[in-house]
């Protein structure tokens, strides 16, 4: 749910720093054509990861949720490992959020 | 990066922001420390009790995950857990900054993890045997083998600490679009044109509304899921480096 909210931002965010990324590129006669597209590459890229991560983060859930109704007992136990799993998976879609951010914020690539 | 909603309240000139907030961290647990065992009693009560009780959480949870030769670990994974967590908290408080949005900090507690549980393996059985143990079960897949499992160790520390940094920030972010929004709404509002004040009031209350019963309870359970997951994960990684020791 959390990386909807990342997903939305970024959107948003590569639909606000879109158009002053590509007068930036206009106004400095030295500025390269990689900048509008670092912008585009930036928001797709998090798109992809964060719905494919909502893909692996359900299955895994749904598989706890099951096997914590067939097991009680061992609810405690299947939730903590549960919340490691589904750390490691979104930790795959932080990758692609900083990757975004470095694109957005900090442009290596003019 | 610097602060993204705004600049924090106060700042030490020629000091960065995550180290200052960093030091508020560290005299806010060193009072709190300090007031709760000044006076200790067999019976505790009030603040004594109350770290007892979070201490004592973390201390089942190294018998569980470690097993019985977890407990000499409490003084670094309790450390880690309340400087997380209290740093986490930080951040939600308006004009104050979590140290733990800054890379910088992130990855010095990943590196502290990532050192003393190498170390502790080559302390429990040798510098030979745990780099024997790197090798693989095969002889002939060693060479393969190692390699493969230097680059999943270092991938560990990356881990721990771009997962730290990037829901701090990512949350960070979040909240400044969604302030951003309510302030050019409400501007809208104040303006005074009829279709202004029509949409803008509205909406202004449904992001307001949407801000402080959603969004803040999410970015307190991020802040307490964040520091208990670095924690387990570090628990795990020792449990890693003890257990080769244990079944070889």
């Amino acid at each position: 749910m959390r990386l909807v909210f990342v997903l939305t931002v970024v959107a948003v965010a590569a639909v606000l720093a879109g158009p002053s990324a590509v007068w930036a590129a206009e106004a400095g006669a030295s500025g390269g054509w990689v900048g509008p597209f670092a912008v585009i590459a930036a928001g797709i890229g998090m798109a992809i990861a964060s719905g494919l991560c909502a893909l692996g983060q359900g299955r895994a859930t749904a598989s706890a949720v099951d096997a914590m109704a067939r097991q009680p007992g061992a609810a405690g136990r299947i939730q903590t490992a549960m919340i490691i799993g589904l750390a490691l998976i979104e930790s795959l879609a932080l990758y692609v959020f900083v990757i975004a951010a470095i694109l957005l914020f900090v442009q290596p690539v003019k | 990066m610097e602060a993204i909603e705004h600049p924090p309240l106060f700042a030490i000139p020629g000091v960065p922001d995550h180290l200052t907030y960093t030091w508020l961290v560290m005299v806010i647990l060193i009072v709190v420390s300090a007031a709760a065992s000044r006076r200790l009693q067999l019976v505790p009560r009030g603040l004594q009790n109350f770290m007892e009780i979070v201490l004592e959480q973390f201390l089942s949870l190294l018998d569980d995950v470690v097993g019985h030769e977890g407990r000499r670990y409490l003084p670094l994974i309790a450390t880690l857990g309340l400087f997380i967590l209290t740093s986490n908290l930080l951040g939600l408080v308006p004009g104050l900054m979590a140290p733990t949005s800054n890379i910088n900090t992130t990855a010095a507690c990943a590196l502290i993890v990532f050192f003393t549980y190498h170390w502790i393996g080559i302390q429990k059985q040798g510098l030979g045997r745990y780099l024997k143990h790197l090798c693989g079960p095969v002889w002939w897949l060693a060479p393969l083998m190692f390699v493969v499992e230097i680059f999943s160790h270092l991938a560990r520390p990356l881990s721990l600490a771009l997962r730290l940094f990037g829901n701090m920030t990512g949350g960070h972010i979040l909240l400044a679009v969604i302030f951003s929004l309510t302030l050019g709404l409400a501007s809208w509002a104040a303006a005074g044109s009829l279709p202004g004040v029509l949409l803008g009031v509205p909406g202004t209350a449904l992001l307001v509304l949407f801000t402080t019963g959603f969004l803040l309870p999410l970015k307190i359970l991020v802040a307490f899921l964040q520091a208990f997951i670095f924690c387990m994960l570090s628990m795990l990684y020792i449990a890693g480096a003890i257990e080769e020791a244990e079944h070889p």
